[in-house]
């Protein structure tokens, strides 16, 4: 069911063949902008906190690919455009259909023009991959979806915890965007760069230290600068897949909420 | 008597309001303050409903009419009170409820926004669990009834308001629901696009036996459409019965226009008054409950000559009016 | 007094009514929206403080690079974070939905110049901006690190005129992209391109002199320069003497092409409406 849904969704898009090239490339400029001008600035620079720029390229790259391709699958959770659809009451018509509404959410959106931004981060990433001086293993190869994996999740659930918040208010989806679009841009440079309590905020409250920062440390044998148990970058799947259940938890007490009140 | 398809019994909905302050300062206040005042949007409304019945509900504005719907399809939980539709509890049972009704929702469209609109009714038919040769049958009947072949490929939003409403009618009905919720269902459409959407509710009621219930503000949909009618404010029902009891009880006065001969130099009768006197037309008012219409043609034609007359029913739209307005059923 | 020549002031005045009539109301549109203006300010401000990270990092042991000190570069981010509303560096879309929505029709019959009309409104707009977000933005991030200020009355007065001409160049820039919305429904998705360029050329995301010779030479072939790196380099008194006159004289060309472009291609684009009725 739910590919049917989403093959409806995307034979909908198709109809928009030009905003769909338009958005290529405005999200190869975006990258290029901030690819291009840390690839530009470290010609002078040389290293950000001693890591070189393909090692950065990692960061970047992962963060880019993951955070793509999670815009993609949970497009229905854009706290945005679920924010309108709950004051439209198109979230009242999923209510009548005899369908789960999860599946329902995530069939309502699966935004192809995302493909942009994952084929520009996984040129990051394959850059990275190829030239950040990687001593490759068996285990290393195989960490490497199971990272993406764990940062699909991760931001997966910073979307439906935004998206639940728009059954009480509005106004709050643009904190959340803090913490999505904000995080994509932390995360994409080495963590000792940041003040300690923003580190700690990003270890302990919001922790999207494990999802991508250890496992790079892991992937480059970088040592530890903050000196965590050695199990760190171990952690991404289950921080990743522990936030994601917990979002949707979060999620069906909020759906609960939204059926005893209403807009 | 068969068991009611719907019975609804001391229903309650509150809503907590909270005040809320203004301004960056005030939204910080809101998150340590709590004044709420409740509202009591449904208020214990109690109706059952035969299969087969077509009912209208109607009331203003914020009377708990689409509260009322809301809960009946299982949008919303009830604060306290019993539904039982098709013998489930619509918001304990969703997705059985919900496979089992058929509703449009006034504006909105259950339809694929970027689709044409038969993927949209394809893709009810998997939603559903359709069995594609009562899909097919049904399709074709409501294709032809609605009128839908000259846009079946349009994409839903480059439909016009009535194309969408006769789209939206036929996926509502795909699955062959026993029960089906209108929410407005003609707003916004013009006279004749109005006319064929009822003629199409009559078919559905009369030849497939669907129940229907309807909120309108249009109440020629009511007097076209409906034997019975419910009348709501402030969150109870104020009237349920048939549309003619409505009438007799609060109808008020009925008009006798008659066309006289000639022109007399008075036209009075007993237990009638004169409202309006043009020419030779004389237009009478009298209670319906005191003087029948017979007995009063009766007596003008006794005094003077008549080339015609017609009686006048005050429509069902002033009648509800005078209800609202001067709280007739307040009482009760 | 010759009549003639009396009644075309009179006229100038009334325009100038009009103007500043228009300024005001832009001004006091964007306290309607409160609630996205803080949203807006602490996310300016919490990527301020990401970036201010990231420029740390990057001087690490040094003290000087290009002309800028650390302090230097460290305003820098928060300066340029502080104009993203003023100068709406990252969307402007009202004449684009002003077009879609066929709203353009009513407003074309005003009796005024189509583009003074929405200029009067973004300086409003950008007052407005400018004393919410730009100084809240400065002066919270004066709280976190030290902040290099203007010193010297030149300076001041320097920074007004390339303030002002800074919103122009960008006004003029912006209405331009709008304008593509006249023949193409994918308005939208060329000006995200188009603010994408524009961050990576104007020296928004670093200082141009960071960035190697070939670049620098090819961004000043473009427009966004003076938009916003001029504007940077000024307040930072990077810019001395000739270098400055040049920069502001450079800014001033900028704004003349743009706006006699915008009167151009608006033209033509009204023509087309005219002609096929929208």
């Amino acid at each position: 069911m739910y590919r049917r849904l989403v093959g409806a969704n995307m034979r909908g898009q198709m109809q928009y063949r030009v905003a769909f090239l338009l958005d290529l490339v405005g999200t190869g400029i975006g990258t290029a902008a901030a690819f291009g001008t840390l690839a530009l600035i470290l010609q002078r620079f040389e290293n950000i906190a001693g890591w070189t720029l393909a090692e950065i390229a990692l960061l970047y790259g992962l963060v880019e690919t993951a955070f793509g391709l999670m815009d993609m699958i949970f497009s229905g959770f854009d706290p945005g455009t679920f924010g309108q659809q709950v004051r439209r009451g198109t979230f009242d018509q999923m209510l009548l259909r005899p369908l789960g509404l999860t599946l329902q959410v995530f069939g309502s959106d699966f935004a192809l023009r995302r493909l942009a931004r994952i084929f520009q981060g996984a040129a990051v990433l394959g850059y990275a991959l190829i030239a950040a001086g990687i001593r490759w293993t068996l285990l290393k190869v195989l960490f490497i979806p199971v990272v993406l994996a764990s940062l699909v999740c991760f931001f997966g659930a910073l979307f439906i915890v935004g998206a639940t918040i728009t059954f009480w208010t509005v106004e709050s989806i643009e904190v959340v965007n803090i913490f999505t679009y904000g995080g994509v841009e932390m995360m994409s440079y080495p963590m000792e760069v940041y003040h300690p309590w923003l580190r700690r905020f990003f270890t302990f409250i919001i922790p999207g230290i494990f999802v991508n920062y250890y496992p790079a440390l892991y992937l480059l044998d970088r040592p530890d600068p903050l000196h965590m148990p050695a199990f760190a970058p171990l952690l991404a799947p289950v921080v990743g897949g522990g936030m994601l259940l917990a979002a949707l938890a979060f999620w069906n007490f909020g759906i609960r909420y939204y059926q005893s009140t209403g807009t | 008597m068969q068991p009611a398809i719907i019975s609804v019994n001391h229903l309650h909905k509150h809503f907590k309001i909270y005040k809320h302050h203004r301004g960056a300062l005030g939204a910080l206040c809101n998150l340590f303050t709590r004044e709420a005042t409740t509202v009591r949007a449904v208020d214990g409304v109690s109706f059952t409903i035969q299969p087969g019945e077509l009912v209208g509900y109607i009331g203003p504005n914020g009377a708990g009419k689409s509260t009322t719907l809301k809960m009946l399809t299982g949008l919303l939980t009830p604060t306290g009170g019993e539904i039982e539709v098709n013998g489930r509890v619509p918001w304990k049972q969703r997705r059985a409820h919900v496979a089992h009704i058929g509703a449009v929702f006034g504006q909105r469209t259950t339809l694929w926004w970027d689709l044409p609109v038969i993927e949209s009714l394809d893709l009810l038919q998997y939603i559903y669990k359709i069995p594609p040769a009562q899909f097919q049958h049904n399709l074709d009947e409501f294709r032809t009834m609605l009128e839908l072949d000259p846009f079946l490929n349009t994409p839903v939003r480059s439909l016009s308001l009535g194309q969408r409403m006769r789209a939206d009618l036929c996926a509502a009905l795909l699955h062959d629901p026993p029960l089906l919720f209108l929410d407005e269902p003609t707003i916004g459409l013009d006279v004749v696009a109005k006319e064929r959407i009822r003629q199409f509710i009559l078919h559905i009621n009369r030849a497939r036996g669907v129940t229907v219930i309807l909120t309108t503000h249009d109440l020629a949909d009511v007097e076209k459409l409906c034997e019975r009618v419910m009348i709501i404010d402030y969150g109870r029902v104020l009237f349920d019965g048939r549309l003619e009891s409505l009438r007799d009880r609060f109808g008020g006065q009925r008009e006798l226009v008659v066309d006289m001969a000639e022109e007399y130099a008075t036209v009075d009768v007993d237990g009638a008054t004169v409202a309006a006197r043009e020419a030779t037309r004389v237009t009478y008012q009298f209670e319906r409950n005191a003087l029948s219409a017979s007995d009063l043609i009766g007596r003008v034609s006794a005094r003077y000559r008549i080339r015609d007359l017609m009686v006048r029913e005050p429509n069902i739209e002033d009648t509800v009016r005078r209800i609202y307005e001067e709280r007739l059923l307040d009482e009760e | 007094m010759n009549p003639l020549k009396y009644s075309a002031n009179r006229l100038q005045n009334q325009d100038l009514k009009l103007f500043w009539h228009l300024i005001q109301l832009g001004f006091q549109q964007q306290f309607s929206y409160r609630a996205a203006n803080l949203a807006g300010l602490m996310t300016n401000f919490f990527f301020g403080l990401l970036r201010a990270s990231v420029m740390i990092a990057l001087y690490a042991a040094r003290t000087d690079v290009a002309g800028m000190s650390l302090q230097d570069a460290v305003t820098f981010t928060a300066f340029s974070q502080a104009i993203i509303a003023y100068l709406s560096l990252f969307n402007w879309w009202r004449v684009m939905l002003a077009v879609y929505s066929g709203e353009i029709a009513s407003e074309l019959l005003k009796p005024t110049n189509y583009f003074t009309f929405w200029l009067a409104q973004d300086i409003g707009r950008a007052i407005a901006h400018f004393l919410t977000r730009g100084l809240t933005i400065m002066a919270a991030y004066a709280l976190f690190f030290k902040i290099t200020v203007p010193q010297t009355v030149g300076q001041w007065l320097a920074l007004a005129v390339t303030l002002v001409l800074s919103l122009l160049v960008s006004f003029g820039w912006r209405f331009l992209i709008n304008l593509t919305a006249f023949w193409t429904p994918d308005a939208r998705g060329i000006g995200r391109i188009a603010f994408g360029l524009s961050w990576f050329l104007s020296g928004f995301m670093m200082p141009l002199r960071f960035f190697p010779d070939w670049f620098v030479r090819l961004c000043h072939l473009t427009p966004f320069p003076a938009m916003v790196n001029t504007l940077l380099e000024v307040y930072l008194g990077l810019l001395e003497g000739r270098a400055l006159l040049g920069a502001l004289a450079q800014q001033v060309l900028w704004v003349i092409a743009l706006f006699a472009l915008c009167q151009l291609v608006m033209r033509a684009g009204v023509r087309k409406l005219v002609i096929q009725g929208g």
